[in-house]
C-alpha cells in the first residue's frame, strides 16, 4: 500500500520512497533532493490551506497537495 | 621573458541562491558587465580583467540544479559548457546543503575540466550548526576546494589564486550504473569518429542521450550527427524493452554518491534554530503571515508616492524651469528666432524631461524588487499568495509584479522574468497594465477634486479597485484561451539573505540607465511630434509655432477622433486631444489639458540668470529631500484613505474641467485614462520581454476594454450623478 505525502499531517515526519513515475516534475523533485531514503517534515500549511511547506534532508521547499499526491512515502 | 599574455577562460556554475552573483561582484568588481544570453531574456554576467598579468575572462552561467535542462537559464549552462573550452570551472556550492549541491557537481566532474569547488556561504552553514571538513571533500574528488564567505569577501584571494594557475584535469571517475554500462560504451564508441563533438565531453553526452534528453537530440540532428542521436534512441528503446529506467539509475548513482561525499564531510551537526526559522514563524504564520504581506507591499506602494514622488515633481517644475529659464536667457542673448527657442523649451526640454521624471519611481521601484528577491523574501510571498491568484489563473509569484505595477508599470513588466513558467509570464506581462500606475493619479485627483469634491478618496480608490478587477477577469479569460502549459510549483524557500548594497545598487541603478536607453528615444519623440502637431496651423492666419490649441492640427485631429466617444460623455476636442499625449506617458494628459483649456504654457516662460537658476534648483531640491525623508515614517503605518487634494496651483484647471464635463463624463474619463493603452515605456517593456505582437494585441484589446468600460459608466451613471 503506497502512503501519499498528501494523506500526512503536519509536523509528521516521513521518509521518501518513490514518486510516481507519470509525474512530469519527477526529474525536477529528483534534482532538488526529493531522493528515495530522504526524511521529509511537513511544517505549515499557507494561510489559504495551498502550499504546504515541507523540509527535505534540511532544504525548505513548498509544495501544492494536488501535486503531493505523487510522492510516496512510509512512516 | 616571454611577451605573450596569457589568458583564461573561466566559466562559474551552481545551484540558484548559492550567492552566485555575490561571488561574480567580489571577483570582478567595476569590471563586470551586464548583458542578455543571445536570443533570450536572461541576464548574462561577464568580465574581462587583468591578474598579474594574466588576462582572465570570465562568464557567470545561469543557475542550474543539474546538467538535464529543464529550465530555460538550465540550457543556456549546458550550452555553454558544451560550446566554450573553458581553462576552469568554478562551481560555486552552497555549504549548508552539500549532498544537493555535489548533484550538479557530479554532473560537471564528467567533463574531466580543471575544476575548483567554491564552497560558499560558510556563515550561514556554521549558524546552522554544520560542521564541515574541507579537506575530505578535496580528497574524495580530487578537486581544490576554497571555502568562502563571498558577501564578505572571504576566499576570494585564494579563488584568485586558482584562476591564475589552474589545477590539472582531475582524475575522478563518476560511476556508471551497472545496468548502463553497456549503452554508454556503445555511445561513445559510436561518437569516437565525430571529431566536432568534443571529446571531454563524450561520456556526458552519452548518459544525457540515454536519459532521454530532447534539446540535446535536436542540437545535434542540427549539427549533423543524426546517427548518434539514433543510436542513442536504439539503446534507449533497448533499456526500456529491459525494463531499465536510464535516468532514474544514473540518478541513482549520482545521488548515493553525492551522499556518501557530504557525509565524508560533515563532521557533525547540531541542530540549531536559524533566524530564517525564527522569522518565518512570524512571516508565514497563518493569521499574521498576510497581513504583513500586504503591509509591505503597502510599503513598496507607498515608497512610490510619498518618497520618490517629491523627487518626480522636482524634475518636473523647478528642474524643468531652471533649464528652461536659462536656455530662455541663452538664447536670447544669440538673438536666436523664435521657433527655434519654441522647439526647445515647448518640446525637446519637456521631452527630455518627461523621460527622466520615470526615474526616480524607476529607481525606487527597481531597488525595492531586488531586495524584496535577494533576501529570500518574494519566495515567502509566493507562498502566501499561490492559492489566490492560481483561482485567477495566476502564478504565485505574479502578485509581486502586479504591485510593483501600481507604481510604475515598466518595472514590473521586467518583474515578470522571476515566473518560471514562459505562459504565466506572458498572461501577467498582458494584465500588468490595467494596474493603475503612479502617473495615472494626477489625473484622478483632480478631476475628483473638480467634479466630486466630497468623495475624492472614493473614487480615486474605485480606480484602483476597478483596475484591479479588470487585470484579474482578464486573468482568467487569458489563461482558458491558452494552451494548458500544465507547470507545477516547487518553491524553494532559502535562507533569508541581506543582500549587499553594491549589488542592490549596481542592478537597480544598471535597470534604470537602459530605461532611458531604450524608451528614452521614443519618449522623447513621441513629446516632440505632439509638439509639432500643436504648434502646425490647419487655417490660413496661424503662425507656426505660435497658434492657439484648437488651430493646430492637434486639434483638428483630435476633432476628428473625438466623435467616438460621444457614447462616453466626452465628445470635445479637448479631452479626446489630452489623451493622445497620453500615450507618452500618462501624468502628461494633466499637463495637455492645462495647457489645451488655460493656453500655450511655453509663452510663458520667464529667462533665468545664471544664480536665480541656482537658486531655484537648490531650493527645489532640499524641498524635495525634505518631503521624501519626512514620507518615510509614515511608509510602515496603517493604510489611511485619505488622498492628498491638489494644492491650489490647479485652481484654474480645476475651474475649467467643471465647464467642460459633467459629473457622469469625468468619471467615464477616469475609466477611460485608466485601461486604455499603456505608455509607450510600458509597450516597449513589453514589446522587448514577449514580443511586438504580444504588445500590439495588448495595445489594441486595452484601448477596447477602456472604450466599453467608458461608455458603460457614462451610460450607467449619466442619470444617477
Amino acid at each position: 500500500m503506497r502512503t501519499e505525502l498528501s494523506t500526512i499531517a503536519i509536523g509528521q515526519t516521513v521518509i521518501l520512497q518513490g514518486i510516481n513515475p507519470q509525474h512530469p516534475m519527477r526529474k525536477r523533485l529528483f534534482e532538488l533532493g526529493f531522493v528515495p531514503g530522504a526524511s521529509i517534515r511537513l511544517l505549515r500549511k499557507a494561510p489559504m490551506g495551498d502550499p504546504i511547506e515541507m523540509v527535505v534532508s534540511g532544504t525548505h521547499f513548498a509544495l501544492r497537495q494536488q501535486d503531493m499526491q505523487h510522492i510516496w512515502v512510509q512512516k | 621573458m616571454s611577451t605573450t599574455v596569457q589568458a583564461r577562460t573561466v566559466l562559474v556554475i551552481g545551484n540558484p541562491n548559492v550567492g552566485k552573483t555575490t561571488l561574480i561582484n567580489a571577483l570582478a568588481g567595476t569590471h563586470l558587465k551586464v548583458g542578455n544570453w543571445s536570443g533570450v531574456t536572461v541576464e548574462k554576467r561577464e568580465a574581462r580583467f587583468d591578474l598579474q598579468g594574466v588576462s582572465i575572462h570570465l562568464t557567470d552561467l545561469p543557475g542550474a540544479y543539474s546538467l538535464s535542462p529543464q529550465t530555460s537559464e538550465e540550457i543556456i549552462a549546458r550550452t555553454a559548457l558544451l560550446d566554450t573550452a573553458p581553462d576552469l570551472i568554478v562551481n560555486v556550492l552552497d555549504a549548508g546543503q552539500l549532498e544537493r549541491n555535489l548533484y550538479l557537481t557530479l554532473q560537471l566532474m564528467e567533463f574531466g575540466l580543471p575544476m575548483v569547488l567554491a564552497l560558499n556561504l560558510m556563515d550561514e552553514a556554521k549558524s546552522k550548526g554544520l560542521n564541515l571538513n574541507p579537506r575530505a571533500l578535496e580528497q574524495e574528488l580530487g578537486v581544490p576546494v576554497v571555502e568562502m564567505v563571498a558577501s564578505q569577501g572571504k576566499g576570494v584571494q585564494e579563488l584568485k589564486q586558482h584562476m591564475l594557475q589552474p589545477p590539472l584535469a582531475h582524475k575522478y571517475q563518476v560511476q556508471t550504473p551497472a545496468s548502463l554500462q553497456n549503452q554508454i560504451q556503445q555511445m561513445c564508441e559510436i561518437m569516437a569518429p565525430y571529431p566536432k563533438l568534443l571529446p571531454y565531453s563524450r561520456s556526458f553526452l552519452a548518459s544525457m542521450l540515454l536519459e532521454g534528453d530532447t534539446t540535446l537530440r535536436s542540437r545535434l540532428t542540427i549539427t549533423g550527427h543524426q546517427k548518434v542521436v539514433q543510436e542513442a534512441d536504439r539503446l534507449l528503446e533497448q533499456c526500456t524493452s529491459q525494463g531499465i529506467d536510464p535516468f532514474m539509475d544514473l540518478a541513482d548513482v549520482r545521488y548515493a554518491e553525492a551522499h556518501r561525499i557530504a557525509q565524508a564531510t560533515i563532521l557533525g551537526h547540531e541542530k540549531r534554530r536559524t533566524l530564517t526559522e525564527v522569522l518565518d514563524g512570524i512571516l508565514l504564520n497563518r493569521a499574521l503571515g498576510i497581513p504583513v504581506f500586504l503591509l509591505l507591499m503597502l510599503g513598496v506602494f507607498r515608497l512610490t508616492f510619498s518618497v520618490a514622488q517629491p523627487f518626480v515633481d522636482f524634475i518636473g517644475g523647478p528642474l524643468q524651469d531652471t533649464v528652461s529659464g536659462w536656455t530662455t536667457a541663452i538664447l536670447n542673448v544669440l538673438h536666436a528666432p523664435s521657433t527655434i527657442s519654441s522647439v526647445l523649451v515647448g518640446a525637446v526640454i519637456p521631452g527630455v524631461g518627461t523621460v527622466l521624471a520615470f526615474l526616480p519611481t524607476l529607481l525606487v521601484l527597481y531597488l525595492a524588487m531586488s531586495f524584496l528577491e535577494d533576501s529570500g523574501y518574494m519566495a515567502r510571498a509566493a507562498f502566501l499568495m499561490d492559492r489566490l491568484m492560481r483561482s485567477v489563473g495566476l502564478d504565485g509569484k505574479a502578485f509581486i509584479p502586479m504591485i510593483l505595477g501600481f507604481g510604475c508599470n515598466v518595472p514590473a513588466v521586467y518583474a515578470t522574468r522571476t515566473l518560471e513558467n514562459p505562459r504565466a509570464r506572458l498572461v501577467t506581462s498582458m494584465i500588468l497594465p490595467f494596474m493603475s500606475c503612479s502617473a495615472r493619479l494626477p489625473v484622478y485627483a483632480v478631476f475628483s477634486a473638480a467634479l466630486f469634491p466630497r468623495m475624492a478618496s472614493w473614487v480615486v480608490w474605485s480606480m484602483y479597485v476597478l483596475g484591479l478587477v479588470v487585470a484579474l477577469t482578464f486573468a482568467a479569460f487569458i489563461t482558458r484561451l491558452l494552451p494548458n502549459s500544465g507547470s507545477v510549483t516547487v518553491l524553494e524557500l532559502p535562507p533569508y539573505r541581506l543582500p549587499s548594497r553594491q549589488v542592490l545598487w549596481k542592478q537597480g541603478s544598471r535597470r534604470t540607465a537602459s530605461f532611458v536607453k531604450r524608451a528614452g528615444t521614443t519618449v522623447l519623440t513621441a513629446v516632440v511630434v505632439v509638439w509639432f502637431t500643436l504648434s502646425i496651423p490647419v487655417q490660413l492666419g496661424g503662425h507656426f509655432a505660435s497658434v492657439a490649441p484648437e488651430q493646430s492640427l492637434f486639434g483638428w485631429v483630435s476633432s476628428l477622433i473625438a466623435p467616438i466617444f460621444s457614447w462616453a460623455g466626452f465628445d470635445t476636442w479637448q479631452a479626446t486631444g489630452a489623451l493622445i499625449p497620453g500615450f507618452v506617458a500618462k501624468e502628461v494628459v494633466i499637463g495637455t489639458l492645462g495647457q489645451i483649456y488655460l493656453g500655450q504654457q511655453a509663452g510663458g516662460v520667464l529667462s533665468f540668470g545664471l544664480l536665480d537658476g541656482l537658486q531655484n534648483l537648490f531650493s527645489g531640491l532640499w524641498i524635495a529631500l525634505q518631503q521624501a525623508v519626512a514620507a518615510i515614517p509614515g511608509l510602515i503605518a496603517l493604510p489611511s484613505f485619505f488622498v492628498s487634494v491638489p494644492d491650489t496651483s490647479q485652481n484654474n484647471l480645476i475651474a475649467a474641467l467643471r465647464q467642460g464635463f459633467t459629473p457622469a463624463a469625468g468619471l467615464a474619463y477616469l475609466v477611460f485614462v485608466l485601461l486604455y493603452t499603456p505608455c509607450v515605456a510600458t509597450i516597449t517593456a513589453i514589446a522587448n520581454e514577449q514580443g511586438r505582437k504580444v504588445a500590439w494585441i495588448t495595445v489594441a484589446y486595452q484601448i477596447l476594454t477602456a472604450w466599453l468600460l467608458a461608455v458603460l459608466t457614462y451610460q450607467l451613471f449619466k442619470g444617477l450623478l
